[in-house]
């Protein structure tokens, strides 16, 4: 059993004064993520063929399938669908990431994503492709 | 099966509570700076000495076993890992392989070395978080900072491995999501040495520090006897002596493998608690490496069915809290029936209102930290069942007597 | 007292050099116990973040005042004034730009432990007129603390009386031009030091503001312009303390002056009292971070079986070497 004393903290907090300091100067420097961090969701709109599985299987419910057209599929005409995104409510869980068979979705490591208005920040750049 | 809900003036009246006035109760929480959640304790005094405690509980009720019933298993894991941010994995990994039990397929070796690996990164970031707090409700503000720097250390690894601090949604039905990144394993090593030196250094500071001692020496004891009657769970209930440990006697994902070394201390006071914390956080160390040493190649996921087959299951892990227990129910379709979590707060929590009686205010955020409370987890105890639009409360009694059954048919 | 006294007391060295010491005090607490922790500390607000106090105390000031309903206004708005006074007055009495202080008196240092008893008393005035749970529960805590280390406290302001034969704070300091009294006399200065910590509510003596257990203490129901004065005036007793500890054992203002300039001279002065101002300060916020907080009783049994005996054996001492 160690010896009862009193200041037992001294040697190392003097010892801490002369290291450098943990902290980091985020926002006045860089804050450094590793390479998995999951950050804002991002599409490429080329790869995305509508197949709506990333709307089935998002947890927040954040993907809402847009119809931008019609295609003929055998005898059916049936909508060609493209996502939309109302990452305000994305907890960038990745489960869309994996689950797409395409590839088209991506993680990235933006993380500073506090806006004014929310509708700022719905990503809709893949409705435009997909004619 | 159901007495009516009770109103609190007759529980408290039954409780022989009512000779107390109100003059000498003194009101802990739900809004304290002491407490991370809210949680309202009626505390009553006489003096500075408190005579009887009253917890109640259901401040950070959410709804989420009910909210667990419109989501597709999947879709579940996100749901149960926020549960609660310190031992969220815990959370997820019980799930998960709650629901896994219910098919009939074996998930590969390499995601069980997976998923033992990252339980044993949130156990030492939990402690570590329970240590520095306790220094910091001590009023020994130098000690939080110190450890907490330390605890980055692990928040990096989890980051590097699954992409966050907190929620790490690593596990996945059939495995887990990713597999160890290129330096992981040497990065782990090199981390998980400093921590044990680190470790040996808050082991010997907590003892041997008088002004800490004698804030958490003898305080909050309790004995195996009463420990017997209460059932606290997790460190609480080792600290006593009774060992006790999940991951020993009941191996989940590699822990029949690679198993831990139960620590007990015999004091049963919060000073045991530290250094049994510390003790838990060098053997998650060990087990750290020696995980990483016998992991297994191969897969680490395979292809789960959306809709899981019908029965039930139920699965508990060692949380860093203590037990974490789960019943899941499947009707065969795409959502759970029924998930029913019981977590390791909602066990300590009387053990603590009976540890503070006899002590004074003053030792109330001491002595209550000692369990390391997670209220969070912890509020989950009425039932709602939609279809007969019924609402009761589970008693202890009952969940226990049921458990004892299911266990005999299993 | 002639004009220039007047000029002396408000400016310099009187309330408001003191109010920018206690403000300084502050941000080098704040940096040390940052640094000891592995931490910045204030970097933002003004070169080294040395304008966070004042940045502080602006935006207290600021806030809207919540009185309770059942509080007394009269003792709440002009109870921080008392309050800033004491120590304020106390400080005129410490010689700073030579062997001579502002004000004098024979007998200034009953005057001091008057000025000390009288903060304690405007701080249990203030938490009961706030008449709030936790506050009547933290005077409660701190009459118990102050009845405790007041004893000791006396005897350790005493001996450095007792040596230099005199009770005026100016003949203590010119007494000390042999030798210092922290030689002579180590115990009470480690006595007076402890009993500062207490005194301050700083740890581990800071039972009466336990923010983790009661909230904020006795100035928990303090808010806007009353708890802007309040922090200030605590900050200004921890410059009053350790100035009066640098005069009693570390010989104050004096030392060798290398000119005959009279301004040159007192620049000198200044500059010991302050070095010495500063490592007093400092040695006391190395040894409140270093430590955790004890319980009232822990602290009260501490007080009156260790200490007081020791600064009664100090006492004796000391009237024997002299």
């Amino acid at each position: 059993m160690a010896r009862k004393k009193v200041g037992g903290a001294f040697g190392e907090m003097f010892r801490t004064v002369l290291d450098h300091p943990v902290t980091v100067e985020y926002p006045f420097g860089k804050k450094v993520v590793t390479e998995r961090f999951r950050g804002k969701l991002d599409i490429d709109p080329v790869k995305c063929t509508g197949c709506s599985i990333c709307e089935i299987v998002c947890p927040a419910d954040v993907i809402t399938m847009v119809p931008v057209g019609k295609k003929v599929v055998g005898s059916r005409e049936v909508d060609i669908k493209r996502p939309s995104f109302d990452l305000y409510t994305c907890i960038s869980c990745g489960q869309c990431v994996d689950d797409c068979k395409f590839g088209a979705l991506t993680l990235t490591h933006d993380f500073e994503l506090a806006v004014f208005k929310k509708e700022s920040l719905k990503m809709t750049k893949a409705l435009r492709v997909g004619k | 099966m159901s007495d009516p809900v009770q109103s609190n003036e007759q529980t408290e009246a039954g409780a022989g509570l009512m000779q107390y006035s109100a003059e000498n109760m003194m009101p802990f929480g739900p809004v304290h700076p002491s407490l991370k959640e809210p949680e309202y304790f009626k505390l009553y005094l006489q003096g500075e000495k408190i005579v009887q405690v009253v917890p109640r509980i259901g401040y950070v009720h959410r709804g989420i076993e009910r909210a667990a019933q419109e989501r597709t298993w999947v879709k579940n894991i996100y749901l149960f890992e926020r549960i609660c941010g310190i031992c969220s994995f815990h959370h997820s990994l019980s799930y998960t392989e709650g629901v896994e039990a219910l098919a009939p397929f074996e998930i590969p070796k390499r995601a069980k070395y997976l998923r033992e690996l990252v339980a044993e990164f949130e156990r030492i970031h939990s402690h570590l978080l329970w240590l520095g707090l306790l220094g910091h409700w001590a009023g020994f503000d130098t000690l939080f900072m110190w450890i907490w720097k330390d605890r980055e250390h692990i928040l990096d690894l989890e980051e590097a491995i699954s992409g966050n601090r907190v929620n790490k949604s690593y596990t996945t039905l059939g495995g887990v999501r990713n597999d160890l990144p290129e330096n992981l394993a040497e990065k782990s090593r090199t981390e998980v040495n400093y921590l044990e030196k680190r470790a040996e250094y808050y082991k010997s500071l907590v003892q041997s520090e008088e002004t800490l001692s004698v804030r958490t020496k003898g305080r909050g004891r309790i004995n195996q006897e009463t420990a017997r009657k209460l059932c606290p769970v997790g460190p609480l209930l080792r600290c006593t002596g009774i060992a006790r440990d999940i991951r020993a006697e009941d191996p989940y994902a590699a822990y029949g493998e690679v198993p831990p070394q139960v620590q007990t201390e015999n004091d049963g006071d919060i000073a045991s608690l530290l250094t049994l914390r510390l003790n838990e956080v060098t053997d998650s160390c060990r087990l750290v490496k020696e995980t990483l040493e016998k992991m297994p190649s191969g897969p680490f996921r395979v292809n789960f069915p959306r809709s899981v087959p019908a029965g039930e299951s139920t699965f508990h892990v060692e949380a860093p809290r203590g037990e974490l227990f789960y019943f899941v129910k499947s009707a065969g379709g795409s959502v759970p029936e029924r998930v029913k979590v019981r977590t390791s707060t909602m066990a300590n929590i009387l053990t603590a209102t009976e540890m503070l009686k006899g002590h004074t205010l003053a030792d109330v955020p001491v002595v209550l930290t000692g369990m390391d409370p997670c209220f969070g987890c912890m509020d989950r105890i009425s039932v709602v069942d939609v279809d007969k639009s019924k609402e009761w409360t589970v008693s202890g009694e009952q969940l226990r007597r049921y458990g004892i059954e299911y266990y005999r048919r299993k | 007292m002639d004009p220039i006294q007047v000029v002396e007391l408000l400016l310099f060295p009187g309330v408001t050099f003191f109010v920018w010491l206690a403000f300084l005090f502050e941000w080098l607490e704040r940096k040390t116990a940052a640094r000891m922790q592995g931490r910045r500390g204030p970097v933002v607000t003004g070169p080294f973040g040395l304008l966070q106090p004042v940045a502080d105390f602006f935006k207290l000031a600021a806030k809207e005042e919540i009185v309770p309903a059942e509080a007394d206004t009269f003792v709440l708005t002009w109870g921080p004034a008392l309050y800033f006074a004491a120590p304020a007055i106390g400080l005129a009495f410490i010689p700073v730009i030579g062997y001579q202080s502002i004000l004098y008196n024979p007998l200034d240092l009953l005057f001091m432990l008057f000025v000390l008893s009288f903060s304690t008393l405007m701080a249990t005035l203030l938490g009961y007129a706030s008449a709030g749970r936790y506050s009547t529960i933290a005077i409660g805590r701190l009459v118990v603390q102050y009845t405790s280390y007041e004893v000791p406290l006396l005897i350790a302001m005493v001996t450095p009386a007792v040596l230099a034969g005199s009770l005026s704070i100016e003949g203590i300091v010119a007494a000390q031009s042999s030798v210092w009294y922290i030689v002579l006399a180590p115990v009470a200065f480690a006595i007076f030091v402890i009993a500062t910590l207490a005194e301050l509510e700083k740890p581990p003596f800071d039972i009466p503001t336990a923010s983790t257990e009661i909230v904020g203490g006795w100035m928990t129901e303090f808010s806007g312009n009353a708890l802007a004065y309040v922090k200030l005036t605590k900050n200004l007793s921890y410059v009053f303390l350790s100035a009066l500890a640098a005069s009693l054992f570390l010989g104050g203002a004096g030392g060798p002056v290398l000119t005959a300039n009279a301004d040159l001279q007192a620049l000198f002065y200044t500059c010991y009292f302050l070095v010495k101002l500063f490592a007093v300060g400092f040695l006391i916020f190395a040894i409140k971070t270093a430590l955790a907080r004890v319980r009232i009783d822990q602290a009260a049994r501490l007080f009156w079986t260790i200490m007081a005996p020791l600064s009664l054996l100090q006492l004796a001492l000391a009237i024997l070497i002299r």
